[in-house]
Parts: C-alpha cells; structure tokens; sequence
C-alpha cells in the first residue's frame, strides 16, 4: 500500500541494478536530501548548529569507520586519532598556504598512510588483539599531539582553523559550514552504497566472514586488508578535517580522544554493523540522546517533578542513556539499521502480514 | 446576579493581582549559564564549586538581588565534552543567559571565540586559557583568578620569602603530562634565571593514578622543594607517594588543585603540605555566615550542607560574588544588562574582596585576570591555615607571559 510494489518489474539489467530499486524508497531518500539541503531554512541556528551539523558530521564518521569494522571486519579503537591526524595535518596544510580543497585531500591521504601502518597489525592479529593495536595508535597520536607544541598550536595546545573557501565559496557563516559537511557525508554515503557491489566491496566481505577462505577463492588478504584501512582511513581523515573547519573551528586534543573513538564504535555497533542508514541512526542516538536526554530531565527538574540533587540529576540521563543501549542492543542485536529494516518490511507489504525476505 | 458579582469580582482581583505582579516584573531576571561537568573528569570539583556558586546566588536574591534584579542559574552537565557544551551553550544563550562558567578547559576552548563574536561574557577562573587575561585580545573572557601562571609565581615567590630562600635551591615540578600539567614550565623558566634556582620537570601519564616511576627520579634529584601540578585523585596519589620517598610534607607545594577531600584520602600524614588558595575556605567569613543563615538554615541550599566552607565551595562562592559585583556595576550605569554592559561592569571591578573571602581584584580593558593574587596556605591536619597574605608575585613576570601568549593566538592559534 505505500511502497506499491505491484507493477514495479525491473526488465533491464540499468533498472535492477539501481540502488533503490522501489519508487517509494528512492521518493523517501529525495524527501530527505531536499530537507537536508533545506535545514538552514527550515531550523534554527541553534538547531542546525548543536543538532544538524555535528549528527551529519559524526554519521560521515560513523560511515568511515563501518566501512573498516562492518564490511572488512576489522575492530579499530583508535579512529578518533585517524581523525586528528586529518584534523591537525588539514590545519597546518592550509596555514602552510596550500588551498583548502587539496589541503582536505592530502589530509585524508596522510590519515590514510599512518592509519595503514598501524592497520598492517590486522595482517598478523585478529579480533581483541586487533582492538589493541589500534588502541596503541589512539594513545600514540594522543602523545604526539600533546608533546609537540608545533603540532598542537603551543602552549595552551589550541590550533584554530584558518578562514578558508571550498571552490571560491567562502565557509564561514553556519549554513555554508553545513552544507560542505552535508556534501561530504552525502559522497561518502553514495560511495559506500557503490562500494558493497564492486569487486573491492565483495572483497572486503569475503575477509570479514573468513579470511583464509577468501584467500583460497583468490582474494588477496594482504592487499584488501590494507586497501580496507587506507580508504577507511582516508575518509576518516577528511572527516576529521571537516569537523574541524566546519564544527569546532578550534582544535584541541581533546575533542580526539580516548573516549571519542568508543563514541565512534558505540555509533557504528548501535547503529548497526555495516549499514549505512545504521550510520546516521547510530550516530545520532550516540550523539543526541545524552543531550536531549539531559535537557529532558533538566526541564523536568525545573518543573518540579523531580526534587533531587545536581549531582544525580547530572547523572541520571546517563544511567537512561545506558540502560537504552542496552535495551536496544537487546530487543535487536543487529542495531536501529535492523529496527528500521523491520519496519519498513512490514509497511512494504501492509496490510498483509509476510513478506519475501 | 450572584455569579455576575463572583465573575466581576474575580477579574478585579485578577486584574489587582497581575497589576501587583507587574511591578517586580520589571526588575529582570538575570540568567547565568553553569554549563559544567558534573559526570566525567572534573568531578572531583564541580560538585562543590557549582554548589557554592548556586548558594551565592540564592543568597542574593533572598537579600532582594541587585537593585531587585534576581539571578538564576542555568545549570546542566556537559560530560567534559566540547559537542555538548557547544549545545549547552547556545541553548543557554537563546533562554538569555548572558555570563556563562563551563568549568572544563576543553568546552571552554571550543567555545572562546564564539563567545567573543556574541558578546557573552565567559568567566573560566581556575581553568581555560591563562593568556586571556589579555582583554585586548579577549574581550569577553574573564578568568577573574590567579592563572596558572600567577600561582607558579606565588608558590615560587612563597619560598624566596619564608621557606629559606631560592638562590642554589634545586626545585623538582612533577606534572600531569598535558597541556594543564606543562602550563607553569615557562614561568619556572624565566624565574629561574632570575632568582638562580634550577628545576628540573618531572611528567607522568594521565589521569595520574600510578606516579612511582617519576618519583624514584625525583628521590634520586635531591630537590629542596617540590611542586606538584595535577587535578583531581591524581594529586592525593602524588602527595603519598612523595612521602614514600622521602620527601617531607613541608616539602610540597601543590597548584590549587588540593582540598579536604585529598587530604582525607592521604590522611594524617597530609600534615604540613602546602597549596596555593585563591579564596579562603572555612565557614568563618560574612558572606559563607550569611549564607548559613539565609540559605542553608531555612533548607534552600543547591546540595549537601557538610559542603558549605570547603574550599572549592568557596571558590565557587568567590566566583559568583566577582560576577555579581560585576553585574551591580553594570547596572549602576543603567541601561538594560547585556553581555557587553556585563564586561563593561567587570571592567569596573576595583578592589572588591567579597568581605575577604579571596584577594581584593581590580579589572581593566587590558587585564581580565583581576591582578593575579593569592596566598599559600598549609594543611594543619584539619584545615588548611594561611601561611602568607595576599600578594600578586612576580605580576610583570606573569603579565609579559600573558602578553606573548596573547599575540600568539591573535595570531592563528
């Protein structure tokens, strides 16, 4: 009833290989990329800037990372400092006078080179092992920064973001910030949806399920395994490069973090391992649930309906907060990509009760 | 007839009422924005720094406020995270809030230069960046205490006049290995020359709960004095185990960053060490008596009243009674308050010392830190006793390092 599938046959290989082969699909995806382009018209500042902006960036990053731990299967906890190094490099290119379009670039492509030497520990090590070589790379970064003041930006080890334009457009105000951050989750997003049908893709997947069987059907390990984290990495890099020069406009050790890259892997595994839509989903439940949770029961302690102190009330959306983790991953271990994915396959074919697959 | 009568009557009353109303109406609410972590890295003084600052505040306003202007504090938690307190921030801006405290360094950092393009004024006394103390550079931001930098002075001038002088002294600094933890270094620098005593920089790995490696280094140096500059349960763990090896309590001088609670966690051994303080604590002043009486008897207080008189209570309570003052300045002028009346009122600021709960600051277009003083005080087993009055040291010192970081990030970084 509301995706109509009767009718729709696809008699050409063009039609059966597009990406959203049902109408009703491909209408949903255009509604939501002109409300998208539209945000900085239809919400306000405060919306598009705390909100909007960091949910696309961060999905951007959420789709870096999944592309590494959902399609090749390799665990990394050290993504925010493939992120830094995008974020620092960015910078320091730009203020060393290279334009900002090729300065985004090459900071992906140093992101992706550090980001693959430490990636070569997947060649020999798999699973938890894996997590602690990449946890070794977040700590080494995070050391690096802190220690050499020329990357840091001196003493108080703050480096702000040089005024700069994307193809004589000048990103300053709120809404051009938002729409290059926008434009890039929207080309990674139409990357990874190409990539899962190429040979690199299928690649990729053939690794994560079982390597040494990949390598007998003739999938070079060695060579996947790094392309899996040289691209993962390079657009980790320009992700990271673009929440600096379009969120933050100030960089600091901090914001790239420990406890960012377990944000980043909460996104991914909340969101839904491998899955684009789980990407924004994941991200903006990781992101915005503690906010609204905490300005939720702050509104409500105004109100008086819960007289308790700062301190539990500080930590009383955490505790909501994880206890939905917790339920989600529950109720669907598969993460919100498989809640909506449910969804929308009981509306495909409602009011009947079944459908295909 | 009957209910025409009640109907009248109740819209006389209800016209009385909100005409009563109108007139405080007027006298405005004045927000503030306490947008600080109460639930990641620190915790171990947000708790007690907002609580003093609340209490403040509720004492104000039971004493009529300013000129029957009220505050009300803006209070949610940010996590230590820059994302949230960006959100906090400008969600607090748009409900008016017009002075804004984030208690965190990296909130604070993100948020600096967006601050200055709104014309909010954001305090960060005891956190944030030393150098904007430079009004030319920062308008908006006020840290309105001793820097980091002012304190080294004061710790390091502290020795040179009571603790046998500096001239061939050697002085060990065992820092948290962060940008906080470095902070003091070229102060250290520039004084040692100055004064001729050499010390050597002793760092250890964040958040500081294992120190034994740099400290066997600090046994085998020999220091005469040594400072120690970490935050929160790291600085009980340094305190300990400097006494393990060897070094005397009298020994130890420690950045702001040492309260009771560390010193319950070192315990009676704690005795004879040494902090800089840059309000008093204890319960013995005007202001914390008068909050006794009008806030925390009647059960209005903002948390538990065993914290009233500790001393990150208080120094919340200073921080409040700076930025009162600030905005009883600014009204004075008249004129609605907004961010840019607010910094003008601070920019007022002259000798106020909150009845002496902290050193007397003076603010200027050019100097946002207030004059940099302090004093040292000792932990006598159940309080911390001042051992020196309220002084600046060495503030051209201090102020030429303001200046140079200054330029710098009015520079680019």
């Amino acid at each position: 009833m509301f995706y109509r599938l009767s009718g729709t046959y696809h008699t050409t290989y063009e039609s059966d290989r597009k990406l959203w082969k049902i109408p009703a699909d491909r209408w949903q995806v255009i509604a939501v990329l002109v409300l998208a382009v539209a945000a900085p018209f239809l919400v306000s500042p405060l919306y598009l800037g705390s909100y909007v902006l960091p949910w696309v960036i961060w999905s951007a990053a959420a789709l870096s990372l999944t592309l590494l731990m959902g399609m090749a299967g390799q665990l990394h906890f050290g993504f925010a400092a493939v992120m830094a190094i995008g974020a620092y490099s960015s910078i320091h290119l730009v203020r060393f006078g290279v334009p900002f379009e090729i300065a985004l670039i090459l900071s992906g492509l140093i992101a992706a080179g550090i980001g693959t030497v430490f990636g070569a520990a997947a060649l020999r090590v798999k699973g938890l092992y894996l997590v602690m070589a990449t946890l070794a790379m977040q700590y080494l970064v995070d050391w690096v920064v802190v220690n050499v003041p020329a990357i840091s930006g001196g003493a108080h080890a703050t480096l702000r973001t040089p005024a700069v334009s994307f193809l004589f457009v000048d990103v300053s105000s709120l809404a051009s910030r938002y729409w290059l951050a926008l434009g890039w989750a929207v080309l990674l997003t139409l990357f990874f949806l190409n990539v899962k049908r190429t040979s690199f893709g299928r690649a990729l997947v053939a690794i994560r399920d079982k390597d040494f069987a990949a390598a007998v059907i003739g999938v070079d390990p060695f060579r996947t395994k790094m392309m899996a984290f040289f691209t993962s990495s390079f657009m980790g890099g320009v992700t990271g490069a673009i929440l600096a020069y379009c969120y933050y406009r100030a960089v600091t050790p901090e914001q790239f973090g420990f406890d960012v890259s377990i944000q980043l892997v909460a996104m991914v595994l909340v969101g839904g391992l491998g899955s684009v839509i789980g990407s924004y989903l994941g991200a903006g439940f990781v992101l915005l649930a503690p906010i609204f949770l905490t300005n939720f029961i702050a509104g409500m302690a105004g109100a008086g309906w819960i007289p308790v102190s700062q301190n539990f009330l500080s930590h009383l959306p955490l505790i909501i907060y994880g206890a939905m983790i917790i339920g989600f991953l529950l109720f669907e271990p598969l993460g919100l990509a498989k809640i909506y994915d449910n969804i929308r396959k009981y509306f495909l074919v409602w009011p009947f009760r079944h459908a295909k697959s | 007839m009957n209910r025409i009568r009640k109907t009248a009557l109740s819209a006389v009353l209800a016209a009385g009422a909100s005409f009563g109303l109108a007139a405080p109406m007027q006298a405005e609410e004045i927000k503030f924005g306490l947008l600080q972590d109460f639930t990641a890295v620190y915790t171990f003084v947000t708790g007690e720094y907002n609580q003093g600052q609340r209490d403040y505040l509720t004492l104000i306003n039971e004493e009529g406020g300013v000129e029957g202007h009220t505050f009300t504090a803006i209070v949610r938690d940010t996590g230590n995270q820059p994302q949230r307190g960006i959100e906090a921030y400008n969600r607090a801006k748009e409900e008016g809030a017009i002075l804004f405290d984030f208690l965190s360094t990296p909130v604070s950092a993100a948020i600096l230069d967006q601050a200055n393009a709104d014309q909010r004024v954001v305090i960060t006394p005891a956190h944030g960046r030393g150098d904007a103390s430079d009004g030319t550079v920062f308008p908006y931001i006020f840290p309105a205490m001793a820097t980091y930098w002012a304190q080294a002075a004061n710790l390091i001038d502290h020795i040179k006049q009571h603790d046998g002088g500096l001239d061939g002294k050697k002085i060990a600094i065992v820092h948290i290995d962060s940008p906080f933890g470095r902070e003091p270094l070229p102060i250290l620098d520039e004084l040692a020359g100055q004064e001729g005593f050499e010390y050597r920089a002793f760092p250890y790995a964040s958040p500081g709960n294992e120190q034994s490696a740099a400290w066997s280094e600090v046994r085998r140096y020999r220091p005469d004095h040594v400072l120690i500059w970490g935050a929160g349960g790291g600085q009980a763990v340094s305190v300990r185990t400097a006494i393990q090896n060897g070094i005397a309590p009298e020994q130890i001088y420690s950045v702001i960053w040492l309260a009771e609670t560390d010193a319950a966690n070192v315990g009676p051994q704690m005795t004879g060490v040494k902090r800089f303080e840059a309000s008093a604590s204890g319960t013995d002043h005007p202001i914390i008596q008068r909050i006794q009486e009008k806030v925390i008897e009647p059960g209005k207080g903002a948390g538990d009243a065993a914290n009233v008189g500790t001393s990150y209570y208080n120094l919340g309570v200073a921080t409040m009674a700076i930025s009162v003052e600030a905005a009883r300045l600014a009204l004075e002028d008249g004129g609605p308050l907004t961010g840019e009346t607010l910094k003008a009122g601070f920019e007022r600021v002259a000798d106020y010392d909150a009845e002496g709960l902290m050193p007397a600051v003076t603010f200027s277009e050019q100097d946002h830190q207030g004059g940099g003083a302090g004093r040292v005080s000792q932990w006598d087993g159940s309080a911390w006793v001042p051992v020196s009055d309220w002084h600046a040291a060495f503030p051209e010192i201090v102020r030429a390092e303001i200046e140079e970081s200054a330029a710098h990030y009015g520079s680019g970084n």
